[in-house]
Parts: C-alpha cells; structure tokens; sequence
C-alpha cells in the first residue's frame, strides 16, 4: 500500500466536527489544550464580569506602580496605576479575536485558491502559484506596515492584511492534497456522472481537505496571536483597544525595566504564551487524530514545516517508508509545533 | 539541460521582480485623491500662496507634475542608476544613502545570528538525532514548545531586563552614540560587541531552536536509509557513519532553510531592533512609518524585496550544484 492510498483512505474517512472534539478530548494532551482554550475563551467573553477594575481607568494616581497584592494580583502600571490583571482579562479579547477571526477567514481563502488551484490546474493554477511566489518574496511585516499606514489601524484592516497575505502556505499544502485527491476514482466517478466542477470542488474534494484545513486553521491562529502582538508591540495595533503586544510596549516605554516592575512584563507575556501554547497543543493533537498512522514519529518532525511545500511529499515519504519497513520507534514526547504564521 | 535551467531560473526571478517594484510603484498611489498630497510638507505658518508655491515645487521634485505613466518610467529608469528616490526628511537625503548607512549595522547583527544559530543549531540538532528519545532530545522538544509559543521580542525584552538592568552583564539598550563614535578602533569593535551582544542572543534562540529542529529531522530521516544500514553493517565505527555517510547527506536539504534565512537578513529584526534601539534598518523603516515618509518605506521595500528575489535564486541554483539528483525543470 502506498503512502498516496492511506492518505486518500484517512481523506475519506472524513467525520463530524463534534467527532472530532470528541476525539481531541479524549487525548490527554488535547484535552489540556481544549481546557486551556475554552478558559481563555470563556476569560474574553466574560471580561467585564471577571475584571475587578476598569483597565481604562487611567486616573488611579494613588495606585501608580504597584507590586502584586491582594488588592492588585498582578500589580499596577507605573504610569498610569492601570490595574493589570484587568487590561490582561481585557486583552485576551483582542488577542483571541483576531487570532480566531484570521485564522478562519485565511482557511477559507486558502482553502478556495488551494482547491481551485490543484483542481481546476491550467491557467488558473499558474496564476496563484504565481501570486504565491511573489508575495514570498515581499518581506511581510514591512508589507503590512506600509498598508496599515496607508489604510489605517483599525482591527478591520489588520485583520483583512493578515488575510490578504497569510493565505499561501495553506493553499500550496490543499493544492498538494487536491493534486492527489483528483485523480482519486470517486472524484473520476463524478465527472464521469456529469457533475459540474464547482460541485465536485465543494463535494468531493473540499471534505478530503477538511481535516488539513482545521489542523492547519489552529495553527495559523496560534502565529496570527504572536504576529497581532508583534504589531502592537510595534504600536501599530488599533490604538483604542487594551491588547497584550501594546501592553509591553508600554511597559517598555513606561520604564518598567528601568524600575524593575517585573509584574507588568510577566503578565501579558504570560497571556501570550498560554494563548498560543494552547492552539499549538489542540492543532497538534488533531494531526495525530486525524491521521493515526503518523502517530509514532515525533509531530514536531512535520510541524517544524507545516508550512513548508515539501510538506505533503514528507507525508507520503513516511508513509512509504512505513509501510515498507514497519512503525519507526515510538518516542516518549509528542510535542510543540511551528506556528510562526507571518513575521 | 543545465544552463537552460539557469537562464530559465533567472528570467523568473526577473519577472518576479518586475512585478514587485510595479506594486511598489502603485501601492502608494492607491486609494483616493491626489498622491501627491502624503508628500505636502506640514503648511504651519505658511501664507496660502506661500504654500502653494511649496506644494507646486514639492510635486515637481517628486515628480507628479508629470503622469503616471511617465512617472512610471522614470521610476524604472531611476532603478537602473540605482535611485529608489528621495526622502522627505530634512535636507532630502536619497534613499539609498539612508539604507547605505543602516545596512552595516543590521548585517552585524543578522550575520553573526546566522552563524551561531546555524553552528551551535547544526551541533544540538545531530546530537538530538543521534540520542533520540534520550533527554537531549527532549530538551530540544521543550525548547522548541516555549521558543514558538514566546514572541522573539518578548524574550528580548526578558533578557534586556534581567541581563541589562539587573544583572547589568550588557548594555539593556543600544548606546545612542555607537553609531556617530564608530572609528574602527579596538575600542570601538568593542563597545559595539557589547551592545549587539542581547539583541543577537534573543534573536539566535529561535534560529538555534530552528535549525535544531530541522536539523534532527533531516538526520533523521537519512539515518533510516539503507545505506546507513549497510555502512552500520559493514562494522563501521559510529562517528565514520555520522560523519562519511549521515550529516553528508542530511545537511543539504538544510540548504533551502539557510537560504530562507539568508533572504529575512536585512529585514527580519525590525522588531528587535526596536526593543534595544539599535539603529538598523529596521528603526530606519519604522521610523520613515511614523513620519510618513512614504518614498523611504517603498524603497526600503523595494530593497528587501530585491534582496529576497536574489537570496532566493542562489539558493535555487546553489541547491542544483549541489545535489545532482534534484530534477531539472520539473517542479513538484
């Protein structure tokens, strides 16, 4: 059996998305990332019955630079005596928001190109791997620089930026697996039957990509969290919004350094660390679910280059070799990934 | 075969090229009304005439008076005598002059995190691969956890405060006069040594993680091939088989991560620099960004750009030399 014929058969298998929760949940390691997410989730939805203070109160003059206590379990800012466990509560809202939010609109339109790219081939096809290798060559932080600036700094066009240009490592991976997938006798079987292309794109082959698509959804969301911080470290994030990135910026422009206010920086690093961490954990995981034969070699192996186009040849490399020399030894740790999305 | 191969590689690179600085030509010219008017100096104090004499001699030095079309061209033809335009700073320094005299300084930092990432990266990355499953590798899974989960710039600004300012073991922020004082002397390397020294190690964590990483999966995959097999059963001692037959094999798809990094060398520590202030290339984009000095931002775009077309195509070409077996022409 080779390696392209497993991966048609765990295409196929296909399954419902609370199957797949459940699958996850059942996971030790997925369950601790499911937790995690559905905490951070539930600390963004219900931040202003959680946050003991205002985080834009920026009038407490007599609770400038407080250390953690009981009063302020994560201290206040030197500046402005902002208490900071709120402006964390408030934060993750922003972070989660546009991690969420850019990771499902990338899937979507990497998800559209890479089908319509490995499907339709010909003209089609050369023109987005076209426009795949050019936006390669753009540096992409001081892209997206130059169109906030030009177009503003709202949440909108951040978000519609990283989805303008985050949408080609997904698509190279679907038009890898549609390549495959195209040839495959059910979607031979449709054409045959008379369906028209836009059916068998969304019928057939988009469901075979599913569960790249998801996998690759929670990874992106985890890059997108470290790249929204980066921005707003960079203060170019929305300026009227609390948010982790802008956090220490502050806390490095208020002098939390130079005062040795250690509080102030620990906690939305913190905030940003558990954020990702937990995605990166639930996107690993899933690759494990989805596809129990690469179960035994370490997942790190392939998320170290997820995004990589070798990516599917490494898929069915492995799956060669397994199937022609046995399940390589099992490591003790299955772990961490790469979820470095855009700069 | 080869060289058709090569004119092939070369004429795509340029095409690409000519689409970037294309892009680059209309990004800024996008959106409505005149484009002219990002170049308008602040009017302040100006009389209305006054100012539109300046407006009239501003679109003239920045070339709007004529249209797009021929701004176009002469856009081109600036690039083939090397001028990406003209600053709107003060005294209208040219672009490239700006990015002449940051370059260096960037390069010091990037090249010299290169290269430790990519020794000490190499180094981790086999001793992984070769004592799988034990705790080295395992060190260099969590490693690899926390360094993707942490934002680079979260742990430079770590290392700045506990290494800066609290054990004072380096300068927490990039001495302001580094720059200006810098003669070549012994002194001088020295003090910029110093400096340089928390920005290059906050930037070679992730490199050293990543290269680790891809370093133990190429070693690897390559220890599982046969003819490691059959150089192990022949009697060869382990270290001849790691040397002769693995890392000789493993190291060349590694080839195509360098190149990829070799590509984000001038442009890819803006944010970096930015924590310890160091006067790269970087700060010189961010700070043509927040004085909206638009003819700096594209040509240090266009520059990056360019840099990453050419980084690129070296390392297409170089992968070929290398590795005879790559199939020409085909592209999978």
């Amino acid at each position: 059996m080779t390696g392209r014929n497993v991966l048609l058969q765990v295409a196929q298998r296909g399954g419902s998305f609370l199957g797949f929760v459940r699958k996850l949940w059942q996971h030790p390691k997925g369950r601790v990332g499911l937790i995690m997410a559905g905490f951070l989730v539930l600390v963004a939805v219900l931040a202003p019955v959680l946050a003991p203070y205002d985080p834009y109160d920026v009038t407490q003059r007599a609770a400038k630079g407080l250390r953690p206590s009981w009063a302020h379990p994560l201290g206040t800012t030197i500046t402005t005596g902002q208490d900071i466990l709120s402006m964390l509560i408030y934060g993750a809202r922003v972070s989660l928001m546009i991690g969420i939010g850019t990771g499902i609109a990338l899937a979507a339109l990497g998800a559209l190109l890479g089908v319509m790219a490995g499907y339709m081939g010909g003209l089609v096809d050369s023109l987005i791997m076209r426009i795949v290798d050019i936006l390669l060559v753009i540096p992409t932080l001081p892209l997206i620089i130059v169109l906030t600036n030009f177009l503003g700094r709202s949440y909108f066009v951040i978000v519609l930026v990283f989805v303008l240009f985050g949408w080609t490592g997904l698509a190279r991976v679907i038009r890898s697996l549609v390549l495959v997938l195209k040839n495959s006798n059910y979607v031979k079987a449709a054409e045959l039957a008379g369906a028209s292309r836009w059916h068998i794109m969304t019928k057939h082959i988009l469901p075979g990509t599913s569960h790249l698509i998801i996998m690759n959804t929670t990874l992106t969301c985890a890059g997108i969290m470290v790249a929204e911080a980066g921005l707003s470290f960079l203060g170019l994030g929305d300026p009227t919004a609390i948010s982790w990135g802008k956090m220490l910026a502050e806390a490095q422009s208020g002098g939390a350094l130079l005062f040795g206010a250690w509080w102030w920086i620990i906690a939305p690093g913190l905030g940003i660390f558990l954020s990702v961490f937990a995605f990166m954990r639930i996107g690993l995981v899933m690759e494990e679910v989805f596809n129990p034969r690469m179960k035994a070699s370490s997942s790190i192996h392939k998320l170290f280059k997820h995004l990589n186009n070798k990516y599917l040849d490494e898929v069915f490399q492995s799956m060669d070799d397994e199937a022609a020399c046995g399940p390589p030894e099992r490591l003790d740790e299955i772990d961490a990934s790469q979820a470095r999305g855009l700069p | 075969m080869k060289r058709s191969y090569v004119i092939k590689r070369v004429l795509y690179a340029l095409f690409i090229f000519v689409v970037v600085l294309t892009l680059n030509f209309f990004i800024p010219r996008l959106g409505v009304g005149d484009p002219a008017e990002r170049y308008y100096p602040p009017k302040g104090a100006m009389s209305d005439i006054e100012y539109e004499i300046i407006k009239q001699f501003t679109r003239e030095q920045y070339g709007f008076d004529v249209s797009t079309f021929q701004q176009y061209i002469r856009y081109v033809q600036g690039l083939f005598r090397f001028d990406l335009g003209t600053s709107l700073r003060s005294g209208s320094p040219k672009v490239v002059e700006l990015i002449g005299k940051r370059l260096p300084w960037t390069l010091v930092l990037s090249v010299t995190t290169l290269l430790i990432s990519l020794v000490i990266g190499l180094s981790f990355g086999t001793l992984a691969a070769w004592k799988r499953g034990r705790w080295q590798d395992s060190v260099l899974l969590n490693a690899s956890t926390i360094s993707v989960a942490l934002p680079g710039f979260f742990i430079a600004l770590m290392m700045s405060f506990y290494l800066g300012f609290e054990l004072e073991l380096f300068p927490a922020y990039t001495n302001p006069n580094m720059v200006a004082d810098f003669d070549w002397s012994k002194e001088a390397i020295m003090v910029v040594l110093n400096n340089a020294a928390l920005p290059i190690m906050s930037m070679a964590l992730g490199g050293i993680v990543g290269y680790s990483q891809s370093t133990r999966n190429s070693v690897i995959a390559v220890t599982n091939e046969d003819f490691v097999i059959t150089a192990r059963a022949k009697g060869l001692s382990e270290t001849t088989v790691l040397y002769k037959h693995v890392l000789r094999n493993a190291l060349l798809p590694l080839t195509t991560s360098i190149g990829m990094s070799v590509s984000g060398l001038i442009g890819g520590a803006i944010i970096i620099e930015q924590v310890f202030n160091w006067q790269g290339m970087g700060t010189l984009f961010l700070e043509a960004n927040s004085t909206n000095d638009y003819p700096l931002m594209m040509g240090i775009m266009l520059f990056l750009s360019a840099f990453a077309i050419l980084a690129n195509l070296v390392t297409e070409l170089f992968y070929v030399v290398l590795d005879p077996r790559v199939t020409v022409g085909e592209k999978r």
